[in-house]
């Protein structure tokens, strides 16, 4: 008891140490609770809107790229005896006037009864269903969508579908009874199936038909009479199958994430480190008395451990609190990233989920018992004896130093290791990463000490007799320097990393878009529906005869849901031109073009191929509307449009198999002497008349993508700016602790005639030193993180390789910003130092 | 316990220290036996080995050869933990530095050891108090280390050991860091305290005025004790 308050009151005594060291905890913790808050209120939201919404459905019936046909539904009713069924159509519409980007549509039978689930209100509302039947052009909308919208009952609903205005009246507002539904049904307008159908433009199509199939014999024979009625082309698939294969799809990126905040994390816990390590430091000779006083070394590490525990768990709360503030901001981020990247994600606000909450305060804590073990060990091993000079300490951290580089170098080949383990386990590449950082931390002493033995002449004949001290200064205080400089590299070296792996993404991806985006001008459907994205063959027609078109390829993009998951397709008309977009991984370029001509063969992209663990010589399984049809694999392509991957087949074969003559969009080359951005605007002119559709010059879309692509990575920005926060924090209290040290030796400097100024520039110098070392370190360090994110992390999470592509500006930059944090840091303690009185620090002693 | 066995009795013992690469023998084939309630003095030159002995009789550090027995137990053959539990419980320790817990007040830095030792009831907290009063700071209790002069600070260190009631008392040059009056107020008060409880003390000093309070005085030279004779009993 008596003990624990000693160990209290030493904190209360130096404020500022205890009070940073919180501090960096609580941020890493926020970092790692905020992203863990963000990804789960995204996951959340979206497996209880598809939860929500198909309510009671139990089975969906899908269908390829027409859908699925109206007539099944009745066939379904009559034939298969399948009462509880609904057919469903989705889509979705702009709402410039209401000042909303998108509005989701969704087509019901407003009598469907129990199937509806929550799209249709109960009998009690009071809402006559009647209307949505009989008036054209009515909706139903949720309370709260409608208050957004600025819109009452009766009021006029402005929309544009593909291009068109239309007007639709609000006959209903619903109440959802609960928060999920309520959040399943935001941004969502609910009609009418043949209202639906008329506004999309797709007739006699649906999206799926819900289905509620009852467990146990009835079930199973209705489910056996319902698939004898299926046609081709269309499958019975789980309602929860959809769920799962959809946040399958966003988990790399959510897992990435992450472990990005996990970085924070680990910054922080050098923190604790460093704090805990200098309160041993600092009270060696107390440690020392207390045990000849008979306090044992099981009692001593109780007592470390107990401060560290409080300093991490002050920091853990505080975090927590932070996080909470701080992931309303990352989930606008990753929600974002999700609608960019994947599917339409609306996500109206932050779910705190205690898991979330449960681990992030686990990690926190561990952080920071891990942290703590060492100084508590070594607190153990203070001599009970009655005097101990403090470089006795510092000659203990010198003689650790090479142990301390082999077990760095044990941690990184470790780390090399596990990276280089054929898996698809990203834990393990996480795994992999850390050691390698942990690795580099511990070499970080040695390599200081040697880059301070190379600089000291330098500085010597820079500055004199002051430059040879301060080189002198960083290595004299290398138990508490050493960390500092540890945490602020492993800082610098993740932006670096980061920068590193961004930067060769981005050029992969634009030499990427320059080979593939082939033609000049790009055409596309405005598409309302998956069901319906396409071209008018008369437009079509009409676009490919104008004067200035050299030639047009057509494309047509679709998506297949099966039970496994979804698949994108794209049917091109190949050419030779469309031969340049094309640059292969596998398969050869010389014979596969021919071979793509012939019947049942596909090409399928890298990420695709990597996913579903395809080669050369394989075949992929396909549902077409002839049934499930194997192709034969004869080239695995770079491509980065997306991270699931998509297969790309010759448009003859895709006639041959689906029923489906659409044209999704053209690639438009211009004749040599044609201006670009002529023909645009030559081909806009004929357009008109026609439904709207994109027409895009080559430059425009390339810019747009490369923007998607900056967008997503935003998020990545503010994680790593947090990091360098905590490392910042590192330093400061480090330097801190420093000045706390040195003051009786500064004072005699002082005393000795060192003027305030002078004083001012060792310490700087000082600082400034150990910033450069830090960003040197950084270097080498954030170039092997940037190889591993490369190599390993993203190859395992999405299957792109990419060309590494590294920028001088990135090492100059992360060189710069490690000097000027610690320049920065430094400012306060320098301060501090030269204010202070050279007598009251020679009587402090 | 047997009041005619010696309280502590070296056997053979051997002390080397490595120093880079060449080993240093502090003690070689030391024998030593002190009785209870005796008060030794320690004298040598800096660097001799005084400090060692009273770290090797209190367990802090272990000889290379040899057998230490405290109160017929061989201090030698307990383990680590074993030893800082024997010294708590039997050993009251004051330094040439004062060493009190600077975070913790004059009281709380008395009641330290009877706490470690198990806790303390409202008997031993009286008994703490009132030996604060004998070293004449009772009006201090509530103070800091840092707010007392040298002297009060070793004053604390007094009763700080003897406060669990020790049976063996080392002191390690306690006047060293005082100025001659002091020193001498802080000598006669631990001899004064030492003998009313009747514990052992061993000091280690360079002051003659400490030399002469002791029952006998021990010389540490070349590794090796020489005894002569004290100089209260010359006096008698």
């Amino acid at each position: 008891m008596i003990l624990r308050r000693a160990s209290l009151r030493y904190f209360l005594r130096h404020p500022w140490q205890a009070m940073l060291s919180v501090l960096g905890v609580a941020i890493g913790v926020a970092v790692v609770a905020a992203v863990d808050l963000a990804n789960e209120s995204a996951r959340r939201a979206f497996v209880l809107s598809i939860e929500s919404l198909s309510g009671p459905v139990t089975h969906q019936i899908v269908g390829g790229p027409n859908g699925v046909p109206e007539t099944l539904y009745r066939t379904l009713r009559i034939e298969a005896g399948a009462r509880a069924a609904m057919p469903v159509l989705e889509g979705h519409a702009a709402a410039p006037q209401h000042g909303r980007r998108s509005l989701r549509i969704v087509g019901v039978d407003p009598f469907a009864g129990n199937v509806a689930g929550p799209y249709l209100p109960t009998a009690q509302s009071g809402i006559d269903l009647r209307r949505l039947l009989v008036e054209p052009a009515t909706g139903l909308l949720a309370r709260a969508t409608a208050q957004r919208l600025g819109l009452a009952l009766q009021d006029r609903l402005h929309l544009e579908i593909r291009g068109a205005p239309v007007t639709l009246t609000v006959v209903g507002l619903l109440d959802p009874d609960n928060e999920t539904t309520r959040q399943a049904l935001a941004d969502t307008l609910i009609v009418d199936i043949a209202t639906a159908q008329e506004l999309l433009g797709a007739q006699g199509r649906l999206s799926r038909i819900d289905l509620i199939v009852p467990e146990g014999t009835a079930g199973a024979s209705l489910l056996e009479r319902i698939r004898a009625v299926l046609p081709s082309g269309v499958e019975l698939v789980p309602a929860q199958t959809r769920a799962a294969s959809m946040t399958e799809m966003t988990r790399a990126f959510q897992l990435n994430l992450n472990a990005l905040s996990l970085l924070a994390l680990i910054v922080g816990a050098f923190l604790i480190y460093n704090t805990m390590t200098f309160s041993v430091v600092q009270r060696r000779p107390l440690i020392g008395t207390l045990r000849t006083l008979g306090v044992t070394r099981r009692e001593v590490f109780a007592l470390v451990l107990g401060e560290a525990l409080l300093i991490g768990a002050a920091g853990t709360a505080l975090g927590l609190g932070l996080g909470l503030v701080l992931a309303d901001g990352l989930l606008g981020l990753v929600t974002r990233t999700i609608d960019d990247l994947y599917f339409n994600l609306t996500v109206s606000k932050l779910t705190i989920a205690p898991a979330s909450l449960a681990k992030s305060l686990v990690l926190g804590l561990g952080a920071t018992v891990l942290a703590a073990l060492a100084p508590a060990r070594e607190a153990t091993h203070a001599p009970p004896v009655t005097v101990l000079s403090r470089s006795s300490v510092e000659t203990q951290a010198h003689r650790r130093r090479p142990w301390l580089a082999g077990a760095g170098a044990a941690a990184m080949l470790l780390g090399a290791a596990l990276l280089l383990i054929p898996s698809k386990a990203l834990p393990l590449s996480y795994a992999g990463l850390f050691a390698i950082i942990i690795g580099f931390a511990l070499l970080t002493p040695a390599v200081t000490v040697v880059l301070m033995r190379v600089l000291r002449p330098v500085m010597g004949a820079l500055f004199g007799i002051l430059g040879r001290m301060a080189a002198r200064g960083v290595v004299v205080s290398l138990s508490r320097t050493g960390v500092a400089v540890a945490a602020l590299a492993v800082a610098i070296a993740t932006t670096i990393g980061m920068a590193v792996m961004i930067g060769s993404f981005r050029a992969t991806v634009a030499h990427w878009l320059d080979q593939y985006m082939h033609a000049d001008i790009y055409v596309s459907a405005l598409e309302s529906t998956p069901v319906n994205a396409s071209l008018d063959r008369a437009l079509v027609e009409r676009l490919a005869t104008t004067p200035g078109v050299a030639a047009v390829t057509t494309g047509r993009y679709v998506t297949i849901e099966s039970a496994d998951g979804f698949t994108e397709l794209n049917a091109l008309s190949l050419g030779p031109r469309t031969h340049e977009a094309f640059a292969f991984k596998e398969g050869d370029p010389a014979t596969l073009w021919s071979e793509l001509q012939q019947e049942d063969t596909v090409i399928v992209s890298e990420p695709y191929a990597y996913h579903h663990g395809l080669r050369v010589g394989d075949t992929v399984s396909l549902r077409t509307d002839r049934g499930q049809r194997p192709f034969r694999v004869v080239g695995v392509f770079y491509h980065y449009g997306t991270s699931q991957g998509v297969v790309m087949m010759d448009r003859a074969t895709y006639d041959r198999y689906w029923d489906d003559p659409r044209i999704g969009s053209l690639g438009i080359y211009a004749e040599p002497a044609m201006q670009v951005e002529a023909l645009v605007e030559a081909l806009r002119q004929r357009a008109a008349g026609f439904a709207p559709v994109n027409i895009r010059s080559n430059r425009t879309l390339h810019a747009t993508s490369l923007a998607i692509f900056d967008r997503t990575f935003a998020i990545t920005s503010v994680l790593r700016a947090l990091v360098m926060l905590v490392a910042f924090i590192g330093i400061l209290s480090a330097l801190m602790a420093i000045q706390l040290e040195r003051a009786r030796e500064l004072a005699v400097l002082r005393a000795n005639g060192l003027t305030p100024r002078q004083l001012w520039g060792l310490v700087s110098t000082e600082t400034g030193l150990m910033g450069a070392v830090a960003g040197v370190l950084a270097i080498p360090q954030g170039l092997v993180l940037a190889l591993a994110l490369i190599f390993v992390v993203n190859l395992r999470s999405f299957g792109w390789t990419m060309q590494v592509v590294v920028d001088p500006m990135v090492m100059v930059q992360g060189l710069l910003l490690a000097v000027t944090a610690a320049l920065l840091a430094g400012l306060y303690p320098a301060l501090r130092m030269t204010r202070t009185p050279p007598a009251l620090a020679l009587r402090s002693e | 316990m047997n009041p005619d066995h010696p309280l502590i009795e070296l056997r053979n013992i051997t002390k080397t220290y490595r120093e880079g690469d060449r080993e240093r023998t502090v003690f070689r084939d030391l024998n030593l036996q002190i009785r209870r309630g005796e008060f030794v003095v320690l004298l040598g030159r800096s660097g001799s080995g005084k400090s060692t002995l009273l770290n090797l009789i209190s367990g802090i550090d272990l000889p290379t050869a040899g057998e230490i027995r405290v109160d017929g137990r061989s201090v030698t053959a307990l383990s680590e933990h074993e030893r800082t539990l024997f010294r708590r419980r039997h050993v009251g320790f004051i330094f040439q530095f004062f060493n009190l817990v600077p975070t913790l007040t004059v009281e709380e830095n008395l009641l330290l050891p009877l706490e470690l030792s198990g806790g303390y009831d409202a008997a031993q907290r009286r008994r703490a108090l009132e030996l604060l009063e004998q070293v004449g700071l009772a009006d201090r209790a509530q103070s800091f280390p840092d707010r007392l002069s040298g002297g009060e600070q070793q004053r604390v260190a007094v009763a700080r050991a003897l406060v669990h009631r020790p049976a063996l008392l080392l002191a390690d040059e306690p006047t060293g860091n005082l100025d001659a009056e002091t020193g001498s107020q802080v000598l006669h008060l631990l001899e004064r305290l030492g003998r009313e409880t009747g514990m052992t003390l061993v000091m280690v000093t360079h002051s003659e005025e400490g030399a002469a309070l002791g029952d006998r005085i021990l010389t540490i030279r070349d590794g090796h004790l020489a005894e002569r004779p004290a100089i209260r009993a010359a006096q008698a």
